[in-house]
């Protein structure tokens, strides 16, 4: 998995590429707790290159919007590809996290 | 594919040759199941208590693909098993380590999910099994027989909701893996992990160790 950063006046966007599992998933808990410990409380992941994701990456989701509503911020979600939705959709997901088919819109929403 | 042991000479020297051959299928077995769904079945009707056991029974298997290795359920309890070589061969989260992970972050998915209506709070026991064979005695089906499946099914009666029972033989298979890693032996969930337990379980002839983890 890789992880990119970019941050805007408004968002941090970070790109989640390859597998999210228990071998990474734990890089991906360090990026997201840190950006929320350091008052970033608007955050979009991007999902457009993931393309699996098992229940240890879809744990550090729930805890970062759980860290993030709290502070009343907002976690958003683009670009999920199929079997990556049928997932969210089978964990209740989708019905938690506000989700956008592309980055492009996402910002133009949020 | 199981053997398929069946024969109509109860007195069969076959079957006896037969069943001296069948390999040791050495794996992880692991019981999970749904807290009270049978109240649920009395109080909400088949509606209800059909459509959570639909939701908890996905979101306990398809992220980690554990449909693939479903051996069989009765009612709210499902029994797995991975056979090592297959665990092994898999292209990643092929570790005790991983699979332990997995099977922590799912329950934390239900009891951690904002609505509270659409799962079922679960436990789990888990045990790395030595004495497995891959037999069957219904054609057409799989299953595996053994005394350490026998020890796996013992240890659910320790497990209650939101806790994972692991036999001692299980967790130095997962601490193994943390070593190979490179990584400390409180990663992840085992940061959680209880003491030694020692306990003598019915029909097994001497004491089992085992820990437990509380899901957060």
């Amino acid at each position: 998995m890789e992880l990119t950063e970019q941050i805007t006046d408004q968002y941090v966007i970070i790109g989640i590429t390859g597998r999210l599992d228990t071998t990474n998933y734990m890089a991906l808990e360090k990026k997201l707790m840190d950006l929320i410990e350091s008052h970033h409380d608007k955050i979009l992941v991007d999902c457009l290159n993931m393309d699996y994701i098992s229940s240890s990456g879809l744990r550090i989701l729930l805890m970062a919007l759980k860290k993030i509503t709290l502070v009343k911020g907002r976690f958003v979600l683009c670009g999920l590809q199929e079997n990556i939705h049928e997932i969210f959709e089978i964990s209740g997901f989708t019905s938690i996290f506000e989700i956008h088919p592309s980055r492009e819109d996402a910002l133009k929403l949020i | 594919m199981a053997y398929y042991i069946h024969y109509t000479d109860p007195n069969s020297e076959d079957m006896l040759r037969d069943l001296e051959q069948v390999p040791r299928c050495p794996g992880i077995c692991f019981f999970m199941d749904i807290n009270k769904s049978t109240d649920i079945k009395y109080q909400g009707g088949l509606k209800d208590w059909g459509r959570k056991l639909n939701n908890t029974f996905n979101n306990l298997l398809y992220a980690n693909h554990f449909q693939y290795h479903v051996v069989k359920g009765i009612g709210d309890e499902m029994m797995l098993f991975i056979p090592e070589e297959v665990l092994q061969k898999k292209s990643s989260n092929n570790t005790c380590f991983a699979l332990l992970e997995d099977i922590y972050a799912a329950l934390f998915l239900i009891k951690n999910h904002p609505d509270q209506d659409l799962y079922l709070n679960c436990k789990v026991a888990i045990h790395y099994c030595t004495e497995a064979h891959n037999i069957t005695f219904f054609e057409g089906a799989d299953d595996y027989y053994g005394s350490d499946i026998d020890l796996t099914a013992r240890l659910m009666s320790k497990s209650v909701e939101n806790r994972i029972v692991l036999s001692e033989k299980f967790y130095v298979k997962v601490v193994n893996d943390l070593i190979s890693m490179g990584l400390p032996i409180d990663t992840g969930c085992l940061s959680q992990v209880s003491e030694r337990f020692i306990e003598n379980f019915k029909g097994v002839p001497v004491s089992t160790a085992f820990r437990v983890i509380e899901v957060q």
